[in-house]
């Protein structure tokens, strides 16, 4: 049983990297740029909820509408006001703009909520769902939160993934990763779909967000995603930057690999081993586990 | 000609470089005293993920502020100095530079952090500014001593040894597993339990080290779970004491916890543990909220007169505590203020006690007090002390090699 446990707490917890991992692999995909603000972005729409809930009254689930809405303005916000006005600037001009915003939104949040660990509601009532209830499978158990975690995180990359397989909106969103200027001239409003990408990203972050506080049995605060966001990071690079697949399968190899070491070998080096493995599987597939490692040619 | 202009400028330059040195050290023995001031400064985060422990600086003020309404020490008032280092110790290491050379502050009061004290441990003691009870509990402290740094903050090895005695004694436990942060602080606390349950031939059942980073502690509660030990020991930061609390009582390990005296603002680990700190044993430096001892009452009403809207926590009142044994000082050396009369003020400190344990330095003490008492929650608002102040007798020379 011993062996179970570890599994299901890194399918757990991989998941929830996974969710990160997706919503950093959607703005990849469709501008090549990692969005280290991805973190903030999250943990400010955690907040909304949090202040949806605590000051204006409002029962989990709407909170939880009410935070996804708010991420999507945050995405497109950014977006426009940041990504667009620059031209030109490279992909190392935008890890320098989404690092700035990170850094924006921290301070935000710092100065909005302090520095007090927040409580962060661990059941979703009305729902009957919560943090401190166990399901118990033959010998192992698992909070209802952290299944629910494990659900969201596949059906979503399903639905992604089909949303980017056969719906006009999706197929638009490729084209104009491959090539935005033949996009253009086939009709399609690159602009907005780069909006949409980054208030779809978004939402995916706030969710991730949402279910990582009660999924940890954590409190809210503005550090809460700078460790997650590394770690999700981390699982879309070993699954491969752009595919969908692969932050599911980075995501869950990763916190699988967390767990399994912390439990028999030293929680000590948890987090290095980890990584360790992450740089070795890389020598190999540079392209990341599951994806394809293109050589641009001149 | 050339020549001559090139050593004109260079005598210039070696005369600035040099003058400035004679003058300070004429007045470095009275910097920032006057006959009706003493300037003391304080670091502490005021901002940034730490400034919840910010509190403490804030605490100092107001006990300077009763100093002072109180008429102040030999006619002089305190001017009490409070720079926001973020908790970044290149921050520390500039504001305490500009404090010590720009502002001239006599001494130092509390600083918070272990990291931001020892980016400037090395430089407050070459410039001879004292610096009184650092607010962390570090062994670099007094390990090895220096001549201007005095600590009384207890070490978690003293804890490891009360806390195990008290469980061994009291509560007739032996099997314990110790789950710490992973540096010297929680190290030295899990090193001293080691060392302390092997002297008495027991094993510990499991030691589980935490990384400040890390958020998910599933494998961590099913180690400690595995080991199933009668009590399991903390030395962690509040969010992993509340996280653990809460993934064991989710798999079922209800073991008796203990929590080290960082743990101890009741109020916030009842509110984020959402109630599990119910029932916890855990080691304090300073009094209980709602202590009815006379200087406590004082304190409460001078808080209610001056600061009634800073929450009365123990990080905010540990901030009177630290400096109480400072204004001990000064009111020895009288009208006669100066950094060496002050630091022997400061080593004739005998069995001192403020709202803290009993302090006693001395010309080759450093490290003023080892005691720390063990309370448990009761609810939020209430504590059980189960003892009085204790005092351990654990030598820490004999694990702290194995610490660094």
């Amino acid at each position: 049983m011993m062996i179970l446990q570890p599994l299901i707490d890194g399918l757990a917890i991989g998941s929830l990297y996974a969710l990160i991992a997706l919503s950093m692999v959607i703005i990849y995909k469709t501008s090549e740029v990692p969005n280290f603000a991805q973190g903030e972005m999250a943990m400010l729409s955690t907040f909304f909820a949090y202040y949806l809930m605590e000051n204006a009254g409002f029962a989990f689930p709407y909170a939880f509408l009410g935070a996804l809405v708010f991420a999507a303005v945050v995405g497109v916000v950014f977006e426009f006001v940041f990504l667009r006005r620059e031209k030109e600037v490279g992909i190392l001009g935008f890890i320098l703009i989404t690092l700035g915003f990170e850094r924006i939104l921290y301070g935000i949040a710092g100065w909005k909520w302090g520095s007090e660990q927040k409580l962060f509601p661990s059941s979703f009532a009305p729902l009957p769902v919560s943090g401190s209830t166990m399901i118990h499978l033959g010998g192992v158990s698992i909070s209802q939160i952290k299944l629910i975690i494990v659900i969201v995180a596949v059906s979503l990359i399903g639905l992604i993934f089909l949303f980017f397989k056969y719906t006009r909106v999706g197929i638009a969103m490729k084209a104009t990763q491959q090539n935005a200027t033949a996009a253009r001239i086939n009709g399609i409003r690159t602009k907005r779909i780069m909006s949409l990408t980054w208030a779809m990203s978004a939402v995916v972050g706030a969710i991730a967000g949402m279910l990582l506080v009660p999924g940890t049995n954590t409190s809210l605060d503005a550090n809460i995603m700078l460790a997650p966001l590394l770690k999700g990071f981390a699982a879309a690079v070993l699954g491969g930057m752009n595919t969908l697949v692969g932050s599911i399968g980075g995501g869950i190899i990763l916190g699988v690999i967390e767990k399994f070491f912390g439990f028999y070998i030293s929680s000590e080096f948890e987090t290095v081993v980890a990584f360790l493995i992450i740089v070795i599987i890389l020598w190999f597939r540079p392209g990341g586990l599951f994806g394809r490692h293109y050589v641009r040619k001149v | 000609m050339n020549r001559f202009y090139s050593f004109i400028i260079a005598m210039a330059f070696a005369s600035f470089l040099i003058l400035p040195g004679c003058a300070k050290k004429a007045v470095d023995e009275r910097r920032g005293v006057t006959d009706t001031t003493v300037k003391i400064g304080q670091w502490g985060p005021q901002s940034g993920p730490a400034a919840l422990w910010g509190a403490v600086a804030r605490g100092s003020d107001l006990y300077f502020k009763i100093i002072n309404e109180e008429g102040g020490i030999a006619g002089r008032k305190i001017q009490h100095f409070i720079r926001d280092d973020g908790y970044q110790p290149n921050r520390t290491k500039s504001e305490v530079k500009q404090l010590v050379e720009g502002e001239g502050v006599f001494a130092f009061v509390g600083g918070l952090g272990t990291a931001t004290g020892m980016a400037v441990k090395q430089y407050l003691n070459d410039n001879k500014v004292p610096w009184v009870n650092p607010s962390s509990p570090s062994s670099h402290w007094t390990f090895p001593q220096s001549k201007y740094l005095f600590n009384f903050f207890p070490l978690s090895s003293t804890e490891a040894d009360l806390l195990l005695k008290y469980a061994m004694e009291n509560l007739k436990k032996n099997s314990f597993s110790i789950f710490y942060q992973n540096d010297d602080y929680g190290k030295l606390g899990y090193l001293a339990a080691k060392h302390i349950l092997e002297k008495k031939g027991l094993k510990l059942a499991e030691g589980v080290s935490v990384e400040n980073a890390d958020t998910d502690l599933s494998s961590h509660a099913l180690k400690l779970k595995n080991a199933n030990a009668d009590v399991v020991i903390m030395w962690v930061n509040p969010k992993h004491a509340s996280i653990i609390l809460g993934q064991c009582a989710n798999i079922g390990y209800k073991p008796q916890w203990m929590a080290s005296s960082t743990l101890s603002d009741m109020a916030i680990m009842y509110k984020i543990s959402r109630g599990l700190w119910k029932d916890m044993i855990f080691a304090n430096f300073t009094e209980s909220p709602d202590s009815d001892s006379p200087l406590m009452k004082k304190y409460r009403a001078y808080h209610q007169k001056f600061a009634p809207n800073e929450r009365w926590g123990v990080f905010y009142y540990a901030g009177i505590m630290f400096a109480e044994p400072m204004v001990e000082a000064l009111k020895k050396c009288g009208k006669d203020l100066t950094v060496e009369n002050f630091v022997k003020a400061m080593e004739s400190i005998k069995d001192f006690q403020g709202i803290g344990p009993k302090i006693t330095y001395g010309p080759n003490q450093r490290q003023g007090a080892n005691s720390i008492f063990i309370a448990k929650c009761i609810s939020d608002t209430k504590a059980q002390k189960l003892t009085g102040w204790l005092t351990s007798d654990f030598d820490v020379n004999e694990i702290l090699k194995q610490v660094k």
